[in-house]
């Protein structure tokens, strides 16, 4: 392209690093947040309780629930309280996130708990961009090949990787803007590359189904068949004949034994002969993601169906590839680890995006530049602030509407909805209209404002809900110490031009 | 577990600045004065058997399996939290590693 | 010689990194799967996990090759590389 290789891969970093920056940013925002999306959906829902009762009480309590309300529904969902979850929550019909009805744990009654599209949102947002479910992901998809394509131009064209390995020189402009990119993405550097190689591997059969096409003639059912996960047959003779529950206690015992903490548990055709207790693990007592792993157990007799077969090497690889981006392995300690370096992640993108501002600022924005030269960086600066900051508020603004908006209101999700991608708009629009530097300020420091202020919102019942706010309340100290740092900058512009180059008139 | 955790965080910052400071630049940064070679080479070896250690307790706290992400996710955090430092408060940053030896003590006791 | 314009060489070497680079892990995924000595489903994964490292390989080629037309060889890599992984779909389809 250029004239070296150095050159061309340098070309392609900042390019490639600018347009899809922005949205690579939003990606990576909202899934640090999504590492904490059962604790955001505990605070955004208030009325759930936190509680002590044990998983087997809570079961008993939830199937005379069913019992009482359901008893001729074809599949029973429990979603039992877990150390992230604390609520309890059953369902019939097949399992999706939301639907069903909240159960107080401690009295089996139903809890009237406010709609709320929860932390599961920034979840959501983070794979699809909120577009239809098959179009976000290759979307999302085709972002994070060229956040891999954006790592490896930057380590080739970093020539002193070893040698500045340490280098931040702060207060001296670009090159201070430079030092921190360099620095927060070689640091970081383990995590980047496997977060962004492992966001593809989740997806990698939809993306590249070449394996599949070619050895299965594309069918996807055989392939399944094939990884020995043919679904269980249902027996429907059974079900039509009536039968007695056996009590549940004891399964969850017997499974607790050899999975780990239980996260819930399906009964299929309850009340009939050909009863099922599907009964699965918590996520998190191994890296390789167990979504979809269940011990079954006979609903009549509570003998053991089928247990959780071991994985062959090859799918085993693939899982723990996932789970190291699902990153529910590890307890809290670990969910800190992946949090903190999201974060440093965000800000690493998000200082390579100011910095090509920086870098071209003065050659630009000046009054002598190419009118459209100055209008293509006029707009790379309104993006900036508009994806970055703009972003921020929008997330934050979500939190605010699932505590502001009536708790009757009709819709309450999509209004949520509407309230994130309204704010972001608005800021985008308030990015276009202020000079860059103030619209920054402003901006961080109404994201730093609503951020420490989340408390004020009340709605903290228990250590869970102000660990959200106490966490929220640091991060927007930080952002409001960098707003307060970008206008001292923007007050000292002239010193550093002056002392730089000879510049005629100020 | 929260020990082990604090331990190979501990380790791990620890690491990092000796490393760090068996470079020239941040040596001469931090000290005002050039580093001779044999405290160099010393500071390095230090750093890399902090680094050692600091796996050895993520392994402790997590298993082997997880073990080594968390060491990874410390190393890299820990870098970041020294480079960050270093150029505002220099002697903090260095001093921060007395925060090792508080560590030991408290396990020895517990 | 006369230079393309910049903006199509950028449009090509573009299109190259997305469309090529496509085809050439595609391909590359379907040969690996039909290579390697393990059963069908373990075939699938491990020939399908490096896909984006070819692919990723095939976007740095597209911008640093020396000109905009030899950009695109991997996607004329790709052709005898997706005859080897679909060879008994070819020959069903050539009888």
């Amino acid at each position: 392209m250029k004239n070296t290789f150095t050159q061309s891969m340098a070309w392609l970093h900042t390019w490639a690093g600018l347009i899809f920056g922005w949205l690579l940013f939003a990606i990576f925002v909202t899934g640090t947040l999504a590492v904490f999306d059962k604790e955001l959906d505990h605070w955004m829902q208030p009325e759930i309780p936190a509680t002590e009762v044990s998983q087997a009480d809570a079961a008993q309590r939830a199937v005379a629930y069913l019992q009482a309300h359901e008893p001729k529904a074809s599949n029973w969902g429990i979603s039992l309280p877990t150390e992230r979850s604390p609520g309890l929550r059953v369902s019939t019909g097949e399992r999706r996130h939301g639907g069903g009805v909240q159960l107080d744990p401690r009295t089996g009654e139903a809890i009237e708990v406010r709609d709320s599209v929860g932390g599961n949102f920034f979840f959501r947002f983070h794979f699809t961009l909120d577009l239809p479910r098959n179009w976000g992901i290759f979307v999302v998809g085709a972002l994070a090949l060229v956040m891999l394509a954006a790592l490896v131009t930057g380590i080739v064209i970093h020539k002193k990787i070893f040698k500045e390995f340490f280098t931040f020189r702060p207060n001296k402009g670009q090159r201070s803007w430079l030092d921190f990119h360099n620095a927060s993405a070689v640091l970081l550097l383990p995590f980047h590359l496997m977060i962004t190689y492992t966001g593809l591997v989740i997806f990698m059969l939809i993306y590249i189904p070449a394996g599949v096409d070619a050895l299965f003639e594309g069918d996807s059912r055989a392939y399944f068949q094939a990884q020995g996960n043919a679904r269980q047959e249902q027996p429907r003779q059974l079900a039509r004949q009536p039968g007695e529950l056996v009590d549940v206690a004891p399964l969850l015992a017997q499974a607790e034994a050899r999975l780990g903490p239980i996260g819930g548990l399906n009964i299929r055709n309850p009340n009939t002969a050909g009863a099922r207790i599907e009964i699965r693990p918590e996520l998190g007592n191994r890296i390789a993601l167990a979504k979809g792993q269940a011990m079954v157990f006979d609903g009549i007799s509570g003998q053991l169906l089928s247990d959780v077969p071991e994985w062959r090497a090859a799918p085993l690889t693939q899982r723990v590839m996932v789970g190291l981006h699902f990153a529910q392995f590890g307890g809290y300690p670990m969910r800190w680890l992946y949090f903190i370096c999201g974060v440093v992640s965000c800000v690493m993108i998000a200082s390579g995006l100011v910095l090509f501002c920086v870098k071209r600022g003065r050659k630009y924005a000046s009054a002598t530049a190419q009118p459209s030269a100055r209008r293509w960086y006029r707009v790379a600066e309104v993006c900036n602030v508009g994806f970055v900051s703009g972003l921020l508020l929008a997330c934050v603004a979500l939190l605010w509407a699932s505590r502001l908006l009536p708790v009757e209101l009709v819709q309450r999700e999509s209004w949520e909805v509407r309230a994130f991608f309204g704010t972001w708009l608005l800021a985008l629009l308030h990015a276009g209209v202020r000079p860059a530097r103030r619209a920054w300020v402003e901006q961080l420091l109404l994201v730093a404002l609503l951020c420490i202020s989340l408390a004020a919102l009340g709605g903290m019942a228990d250590a869970m809900r102000v660990g959200v706010v106490a966490c929220a309340m640091v991060l927007g100290v930080l952002l409001g110490l960098v707003a307060w740092r970008v206008r001292q900058a923007a007050s000292a512009p002239q010193k550093t031009r002056a002392g730089r180059s000879v510049e005629a008139g100020a | 577990m929260m020990m082990w955790v604090t331990g190979g965080v501990l380790f791990a910052y620890a690491g990092m600045l000796a490393l760090c400071q068996g470079l020239e630049r941040h040596y001469k940064h931090v000290w005002n004065r050039p580093c001779p070679r044999g405290l160099r080479l010393g500071l390095r070896g230090v750093g890399w058997l902090a680094l050692l250690v600091s796996l050895l307790l993520c392994a402790q706290a997590w298993g082997w399996a997880m073990g080594p992400v968390a060491w990874f996710g410390s190393l890299s955090l820990a870098g970041m939290l020294l480079v960050m430092l270093l150029p505002y408060w220099p002697r903090l940053a260095v001093g921060l590693s007395a925060a090792v030896p508080v560590w030991g003590v408290m396990l020895l006791l517990a | 010689m006369i230079q393309a314009p910049a903006w199509l060489q950028i449009f090509s070497r573009s299109t190259a990194a997305l469309l090529g680079g496509y085809a050439f892990s595609y391909a590359a995924s379907a040969c690996l799967a039909r290579l390697l000595p393990l059963s069908s489903a373990d075939a699938v994964i491990v020939a399908t996990l490096p896909a984006f490292i070819f692919y990723t390989g095939a976007i740095l080629w597209a911008f640093a090759s020396r000109d905009a037309v030899r950009a695109w060889a991997p996607l004329v890599l790709a052709a005898p590389l997706a005859l080897i992984g679909f060879w008994p779909q070819a020959l069903r389809w050539l009888a």
